[in-house]
């Protein structure tokens, strides 16, 4: 009974949480929704296409932030065997896996008219791209094996492996980029951003982020309640 | 450390009487090298350019097409399971068995690719380069292949994963293996050096990595 | 924001993508919660 002691206890506070959780999120998105397409000025070069980094940026930033959290729960899972941790990894990864898709979407409908092609093979387009396959691949390996318990162990080595290899995946393709091609070709907005266009980016980047922490709550919760009734229903079939 | 030389030996022995290895290996390397040509058209400028990404994409993938066999058979007639039990530890006999397959599998085709390479009009002054990169990046290649083959271990639909997994652990190797067969000699030295790195790194970390999966596996 | 302008449709499509995924995540994890949440007291009911 031990182990239900701690979900037990985060359960009801995450239930206490989500309602401010949900109302934060939403005047955030209200707030940046109406910075990134009222208040924002079109880009002198790009015009209102500019428009796409207020819904890109963020899922980028959320597709790599889903990732570490995913990571840090296997670190966790594996060092302090805390039963949540690999419950909050499992959960994180297919909102994770659609905010990548999203940040590949959306960037590929921001370079048809900005570099006229759907794709490039740019640095950083590749390495989203292999974050995606990351993503599917730990997906993958929760859906291959039956058995929770090694499933879990599986798991987190992929997570922890595929962790390591990120920023060596950024180094070799920005060092295959500048190998192929002029990288400021394809550099976007350049360094400076102005402050009219700083803010909604940031907001956005946090109503994403409480988006994520809504949602990731929630599928721990029925991740828990999943567990319970098959533990309930193993204990049943036992005792008869 | 006799009992790593005896398992080893075994593995060597292994993979030669059944053929398996580099048999199938080559052979896929082979037919590879003989149908791009024909699809891609005989022009010899065009070859000459894409000959060390062809080369290069043949290696990865003959590697990742052996790679199941790294634990496979072992794991389904319980040896790997004895091995589990023996006084060496278990990272030290997946590192063999990475270290085999290197032996049998990668280095063999490794050192066939430049030859083959003059199918495809290769440069000669890319052939030393890339010979050199090329045994590092094998290295490199079968220990990341012992990850992903201890991973999907008994799935089955291992083969499919495995392919996903090991995707992102090759891009690294395979970045450098061709930056050092561009022929510009200011990069010829930096990516072999990088390319050592990233074996070296793949000789202590691929070993850890596949072994806590074995356990998980053999538990 | 000028509905008008130059290439405004990709600018439409991305914001239409992101919230019909975005969307379709809430939905399914409201969903998928809510069915467990179900099946775990029709369980409980029917203890024996």
């Amino acid at each position: 009974m031990q182990q239900f002691a701690n979900p037990t206890r985060f359960l009801s506070l995450a239930n206490g949480a989500l309602p401010y959780i949900w109302a934060v999120t939403l005047i955030l998105f209200a707030i940046g929704l109406y910075g990134a397409l009222v208040t924002a000025p079109p880009d002198y070069q790009q015009g209102e296409t500019v428009r796409i980094m207020f819904v890109h940026v963020p899922a980028a930033w959320l597709a790599m932030l889903v990732y570490t959290v995913m990571a840090l729960a296997s670190a966790v899972a594996i060092i302090f065997r805390h039963p949540l941790a690999d419950v909050a990894a499992k959960t994180a990864a297919p909102i994770g896996a659609v905010f990548c898709f999203l940040a590949l979407a959306t960037g590929s409908l921001w370079g048809k008219p900005m570099w006229g092609a759907w794709w490039v093979w740019d640095a950083r387009l590749t390495s989203m791209f292999v974050l995606f396959l990351l993503y599917v691949g730990y997906i993958a390996i929760w859906q291959a094996i039956e058995e929770t318990g090694r499933a879990a162990m599986i798991a987190r080595i992929v997570a922890i492996v595929g962790f390591i290899n990120i920023p060596i995946i950024k180094f070799s393709v920005d060092w295959w980029n500048s190998l192929h091609q002029p990288a400021s070709v394809f550099r976007m907005g350049g360094p400076t951003i102005a402050i009219s266009m700083l803010w909604p980016l940031l907001v956005m980047g946090l109503a994403y982020t409480f988006l994520f922490l809504a949602l990731h709550l929630i599928s721990i919760r029925s991740e828990i309640t999943t567990r319970k009734l098959r533990n309930l229903q193993i204990a049943r079939s036992e005792n008869r | 450390m006799k009992l790593l030389g005896a398992l080893l030996r075994r593995d060597l022995i292994l993979a030669a009487r059944q053929g398996g290895g580099v048999g199938t290996a080559l052979g896929f390397f082979l037919t590879v090298l003989v149908l791009l040509p024909i699809g891609i058209g005989p022009d010899q400028i065009t070859l000459q350019r894409l000959a060390p990404g062809i080369l290069w994409i043949t290696l990865l993938l003959s590697v990742l097409l052996s790679a199941d066999r790294i634990f496979q058979q072992d794991f389904e007639d319980g040896s790997l399971e004895v091995m589990a039990m023996a006084p060496a530890s278990l990272e030290l006999v997946a590192l063999t068995k990475a270290f085999a397959h290197w032996l049998s599998t990668s280095l063999p085709l490794s050192i066939a690719a430049p030859f083959l390479g003059v199918l495809l009009n290769l440069r000669t002054e890319i052939i030393w380069p890339l010979t050199l990169s090329m045994i590092q990046g094998s290295l490199a290649l079968s220990l990341l292949a012992s990850i992903g083959a201890s991973l999907t271990l008994n799935l089955r639909r291992g083969g499919l994963l495995i392919s996903i997994l090991v995707l992102p652990l090759y891009v690294p190797v395979l970045v450098f293996g061709m930056s050092a067969t561009t022929g510009n000699p200011e990069v010829i030295m930096p990516s072999l050096l990088i390319l050592s790195a990233i074996a070296l790194a793949s000789l202590v970390l691929a070993p850890i990595a596949a072994a806590a999966a074995l356990r998980a596996y053999l538990k | 924001m000028d509905w008008n302008a130059n290439h405004s449709a990709f600018v439409i499509a991305s914001y239409a993508m992101s919230v019909l995924f975005l969307a379709g995540l809430i939905i399914y994890t409201f969903t998928r919660d809510a069915r467990a949440r179900k099946r775990l007291a029709q369980f409980e009911k029917t203890k024996t």
